[in-house]
């Protein structure tokens, strides 16, 4: 890819950016913003510079770009988390005992994994996965991510095999479907809700039961109540377990461990989701660290203006040209100062003036020196 | 060429977040209407939703479970899937009282609300009520109903759901509205996937990958747009005078080069889209916010070669 715009670091030699602490102490960086602002891109790159100061930083993401998550080392649907090749780490300067791991969720795994580590006993977990209704609702997609993705943070952020793990989050139109998720994981292990579907004694429960029967077989044709009566058995031994993580994800979420960053770009849509999310954030009592103002025009500072060039041949023909470039020029005069007003605007509605920009670096990031380039605008990195 | 669209029932406006997905569809809702047809844009809502990408676009404080009044033609609603629930109980069950009950009792309220894929059944459910609803006279309420799907990485789970519902729910009522549904979605002439996308790499192969997981489920693929297209002010001469221009060696960055670069990356952009193969329309950048965003689009979709006017 050709990159012959040189662009200005946007981190000054000297002051530290609000992300270097984090990328240091906590132990989780959950980056959130509306779709399409380069969320997982960023997520990456925080992951690179958490290696690059020596911890074990995995990266769990969603539904990251083919090629990114090729020049990264991920295989699509693994089982486990991949680490990126060390010879790569080396070739960008990271020290030895950082590392970086990266993995693409997989509703389906993450589910299976869950229910082997809390059925108990084989024939538990077979019950449940040879189940008709579990084999389809696991493999669906729609809003299995949610609950996947805070089931895999708890796991992974536990077990003590990462000093720091990022998380990209689901997008979901308000993104916030992720923070909800184990509160609605929790609303519906709840046994007043599932209590009525398994089979219990007593002649109120019967009734009760028998009601929701009618319906539901009304509704799903005969026999699907017996079977979801089944499924809910089966798993009913594991709600214990899945709303204690479903809490335990929560807490870790509002600890100190934990920091939110907003990653949004410079258009008006993702800005107002942006808005929207950080005081979501700050109304659920979790810890927002600030803002990352990615792919931003802002910085302009000592560029050549296209009738300061030397024309080799000055023709009428040459002299239009520059004319027309001197216009795109001024557009992205306008848009450099749109986005150091808007730069100016996230820091005054942070605490800390937590807030920075990433250069458009044209094109996609896609390979890990791309990566290195963008988390170079983020922290200090050491020099390759 | 957009115009195309205007005989179908449903138009499932698709693509990844950030593309311009939601002012796409709103600005296709108002070219509809201008064009004639009774139109109705709707968005995935939950009952809770406090904001509404489409509200802003279409300068609405909000969106409602009914559909509003937007503009002559125009009207606007959430697709709410506990709406959908409830439509549904009273279409299956015997008496409307107890479908009332039904979703007043808590246990069945918050299992059909918590439970995986039942809120995009609700939703789908809907739809479908919106797509069947007809005037006295016997025509359809809504001619043209403009979906903005949500700007999830999976953009195809909604398409998917039928299928799979139908895997675990084979007869029954739920069945037989579910495959109502699909008969809907994949029936060409009634029902258009509407990709929408930008001129840059990335953009583009997800728009690839999209057209193809959307043919692969069955769902007919009708238009891909193109948003936010630089403007391209040089002739072809000029094009190489003004590259060698900022390619010579300089003391720092020209201003302009990297919407020069820009160009350049829509130009290679556009030429890979055309693998898809379908109508493909491109509009370009614009400089608007809010409700005159999706005026102006529209205005550029009359403009379209083939366009209304």
């Amino acid at each position: 890819m050709s990159r012959r715009v040189d662009v200005r670091p946007s981190v000054p030699d000297t002051a530290a950016t609000f992300l270097e602490p984090l990328i240091a102490n906590k132990r989780v960086i959950v980056c959130c913003g509306a779709g399409g602002v380069g969320k997982t891109t960023t997520a990456a790159a925080i992951g690179l510079a958490g290696a690059s100061v020596g911890r074990r930083t995995l990266v769990l993401t969603i539904d990251p770009a083919r090629r990114l998550a090729e020049a990264m080392g991920i295989p699509e649907a693994a089982r486990t988390p991949s680490a990126v090749p060390r010879d790569r780490l080396t070739a960008l300067g990271i020290p030895a005992k950082g590392e970086l791991d990266a993995w693409m969720l997989s509703p389906e795994v993450v589910f299976e994994t869950m229910v082997r580590r809390l059925a108990g006993d084989e024939s538990k977990v077979q019950a449940i996965l040879g189940n008709r209704l579990y084999q389809h609702l696991s493999r669906i997609v729609a809003g299995m991510q949610e609950y996947t993705a805070a089931e895999a943070l708890y796991t992974l952020s536990s077990e003590g095999k990462y000093d720091l793990v990022v998380l990209d989050t689901p997008p979901s139109r308000n993104a916030l479907a992720f923070l909800e998720a184990p509160k609605k994981l929790s609303m519906f292990l709840d046994e007043r809700v599932i209590g009525v579907f398994l089979k219990k004694e007593g002649a109120f429960f019967r009734a009760a039961a028998d009601l929701v029967e009618r319906v539901f077989s009304r509704a799903f044709g005969e026999g699907f109540f017996a079977e979801l009566q089944d499924f809910l058995g089966a798993f009913s031994g594991m709600f214990g377990g899945m709303r204690s993580h479903a809490e335990a994800v929560r807490s870790l979420l509002s600890s100190n461990d934990a920091a939110f960053v907003l990653v949004t770009s410079p258009e008006p849509a993702a800005l107002a989701e942006a808005k929207f999310f950080q005081e979501k954030i700050q109304g659920l009592g979790l810890p927002f660290a600030g803002y990352v103002l990615n792919r931003s025009w802002a910085y302009t500072r000592g560029f050549l203006s296209p009738e300061d060039l030397p024309l080799a041949d000055p023709t009428a023909e040459a002299k239009l040209a520059v004319r027309k470039l001197g216009q795109l020029a001024d557009v992205e005069k306008w848009r450099a100062q749109r986005d150091r007003d808007l730069l100016a605007r996230l820091r005054m509605e942070t605490n800390a003036g937590s807030a920075i920009a990433t250069p458009h670096l044209g094109g996609a990031v896609e390979d890990l020196t791309g990566l290195a380039e963008l988390a170079r605008n983020l922290v200090h990195l050491p020099d390759a | 060429m957009l115009k195309s669209l205007l005989p179908l029932r449903a138009v499932l406006v698709t693509g990844k977040g950030g593309v311009g997905k939601t002012t796409v569809a709103a600005s296709l809702a108002r070219y509809a209407a201008q064009a004639g047809k009774r139109v109705l844009v709707a968005e995935i809502g939950t009952e809770d939703a406090t904001t509404s990408a489409l509200a802003d676009v279409l300068g609405l404080p909000a969106l409602a479970g009914e559909p509003i009044e937007v503009a002559p033609n125009l009207r606007a609603v959430a697709l709410q899937p506990s709406l959908g629930h409830q439509r549904f109980l009273r279409d299956v069950l015997p008496m409307k009282f107890l479908a009332d009950a039904a979703m007043k009792a808590g246990a069945i309220r918050r299992f059909l609300a918590a439970a995986p894929t039942f809120p995009e059944m609700g939703v789908l459910y809907r739809l479908l009520d919106l797509v069947r609803m007809t005037r006295r006279d016997g025509s359809f309420e809504h001619e043209l109903i403009i979906v903005d799907l949500p700007a999830t990485g999976h953009a195809l789970a909604l398409a998917q759901i039928p299928a799979s519902l139908l895997r675990i729910i084979p007869t029954g009522p739920i069945a037989t509205a579910v495959r109502e549904g699909l008969d809907l979605l994949e029936d060409t002439k009634r029902t258009g996937a509407l990709i929408v996308t930008l001129p840059e790499t990335l953009p583009v192969s997800e728009a690839i990958e999209l057209a193809r997981g959307i043919r692969e489920n069955g769902i007919p693929l009708a238009h891909v747009v193109v948003n936010r297209v630089p403007f391209d002010p040089f002739d072809a001469r000029e094009a190489v005078l003004v590259r060698e221009l900022v390619a010579q060696p300089l003391s720092a960055p020209v201003l302009g080069a990297r919407t020069l670069e820009r160009i350049d990356r829509a130009k290679t952009a556009l030429e890979r889209l055309r693998l898809i193969d379908v109508p493909m329309t491109t509009l370009q950048d614009v400089w608007f916010e809010g409700p005159r965003l999706s005026e102006q689009v529209a205005s550029l979709m009359m403009l379209e070669p083939g366009g209304v006017f």
